[in-house]
């Protein structure tokens, strides 16, 4: 004999087993038949059951889920996220990468730096001269004395001598000088000693420009001269004159 | 003023969560996680006591909410309860089936049904509920709230539990049934 179908109020007490799934088989049916007929009492005491016991859960002792978890979800949803540190880590990373290479080669890199900070020293020394050989190449004033033309393999060039602006020797056929020698550039006064007018050396090449900025009297010049020297200059010629620019070939 | 101000702010987030997961947003999804992602683990993981098995079913857990959304009222649906009640079925589910356990008489796919859940708190209201429920829990006395951690967190069924802790079928519902009692006490819940 079949048993009579169940009230709303004989269910009221289960709803909560229903909301946590442990009701009994009778009660459960009864339940399920009460809510799919539309029972407003059974709908609302469910509901209530289901809220305070969907909590529960909360009694579960907090752990905290990888952080590889949330990536998962959204990427099987086909979103993908990168890493929450993964820029950091990456800038991390690379900054690493940076600190061991410049330590590694700290030493090459001021050597480098160095090296560089000469090369601009002389590149600018190197313009300044530039500007300085311009600028008596350009001037108005500036006279202009050929030598070397006579000799079987002599140095040749032209020196050019502005009297506001300096001198400037342009050499080519220079033998390489010895180690320990150096060339150095005479201003040879008329009647006077030589006055010493810078050391330079000479391309492999055998050429050479050498600069001797100043003023320069025109009219008591004899000549310019170049001899070889000990590295650090002398006062006085010491050696024959391997270049002697006379100035009474001078053209003004 | 000021609790029901948050509420009525909190309701209005939940309903705009809810649309934009029905549209397919991902970044809904990932505020979902954000918002219940830790608690749902934490279930799962007392029910599995598995990391890398709560972790698989907690994913579960919200590729269901994501792929079944569509069947929530954005102005009327709580999807945290619903989520949390997907988490722990599937969990339970898991238990049962590894254990060599038939699935129960007890249908749990019924109750994670979204329109259960609609007109439920909103969010910020759930986090205070799940707090009071806790408060609630651990003042049970521990025969209480033992028979109902078996109930909720092994999904045993009464005469399951009276099995297992070796008491009268009798005296477990009244466990039972004295626990809920006092769990809806605390939280002014009425029965009818």
């Amino acid at each position: 004999m079949e048993r009579p179908e169940m009230n709303c109020q004989e269910l009221r007490e289960h709803y909560e087993l229903y909301a946590l799934g442990i009701a009994e088989e009778r009660e459960r049916g009864e339940i399920r038949a009460h809510l799919d007929r539309g029972c407003e009492v059974c709908m609302a005491g469910v509901k209530r059951s289901l809220e305070m016991t969907a909590y529960i859960g909360a009694a579960a002792p907090p752990a905290q889920p990888s952080p590889k978890l949330r990536r998962r979800i959204l990427a099987s949803v086909g979103r993908q996220e990168r890493h929450p540190l993964g820029w950091t880590f990456a800038l991390a990373a690379a900054l690493l990468v940076l600190a061991v290479y410049f330590a590694i080669n700290s030493r090459q890199s001021a050597r480098e730096a160095a090296g560089l900070r000469d090369q601009i020293r002389l590149q600018t020394s190197e313009v300044a001269r530039l500007t300085e050989a311009f600028a008596i190449l350009s001037g108005s004033r500036t006279t202009e004395v050929s030598f070397g033309g006579a000799q079987p393999r002599p140095p040749q060039g032209k020196v050019f001598l502005n009297p506001n602006r300096g001198v400037l020797l342009i050499a080519s056929n220079l033998p390489r000088t010895p180690v320990d020698k150096i060339y150095e550039m005479w201003i040879i006064p008329k009647g006077a000693k030589p006055v010493a007018a810078g050391l330079f050396q000479s391309q492999d090449d055998g050429s050479a420009m050498h600069v001797q900025p100043g003023m320069v009297d025109l009219a008591s010049t004899a000549a310019v001269a170049v001899t070889v020297e000990n590295q650090a200059g002398s006062d006085q010629p010491t050696t024959t004159p391997l270049i002697v620019a006379a100035l009474k070939s001078a053209t003004p | 003023m000021l609790p029901l101000l948050m509420a009525v702010y909190a309701a209005a987030d939940e309903s705009a969560l809810i649309a934009r997961l029905q549209r397919r947003d991902p970044q809904a999804l990932a505020e979902l996680y954000d918002r219940y992602g830790k608690l749902a683990y934490s279930l799962v993981l007392r029910v599995v006591r598995d990391n890398a098995i709560a972790e698989d079913l907690v994913q579960e857990t919200f590729l269901r909410v994501w792929n079944r959304v569509h069947s929530v009222d954005p102005d009327k649906g709580s999807v945290g309860p619903w989520l949390l009640a997907i988490a722990r079925n599937r969990a339970i589910d898991y238990l049962r089936s590894s254990a060599g356990r038939e699935r129960r008489a007890v249908e749990f796919d019924e109750i994670d049904h979204a329109p259960l859940y609609r007109e439920m708190e909103a969010e910020i209201l759930v986090s205070d509920q799940a707090r009071r429920v806790k408060v609630a829990m651990d003042k049970l006395a521990p025969n209480y709230r033992a028979v109902m951690e078996l109930a909720y967190f092994e999904g045993l069924s009464q005469t399951e539990m009276a099995a297992k802790m070796g008491q009268p079928l009798g005296t477990i519902k009244t466990w039972v049934r004295t626990a809920l009692q006092s769990l809806r006490d605390d939280l002014g819940v009425a029965v009818s």
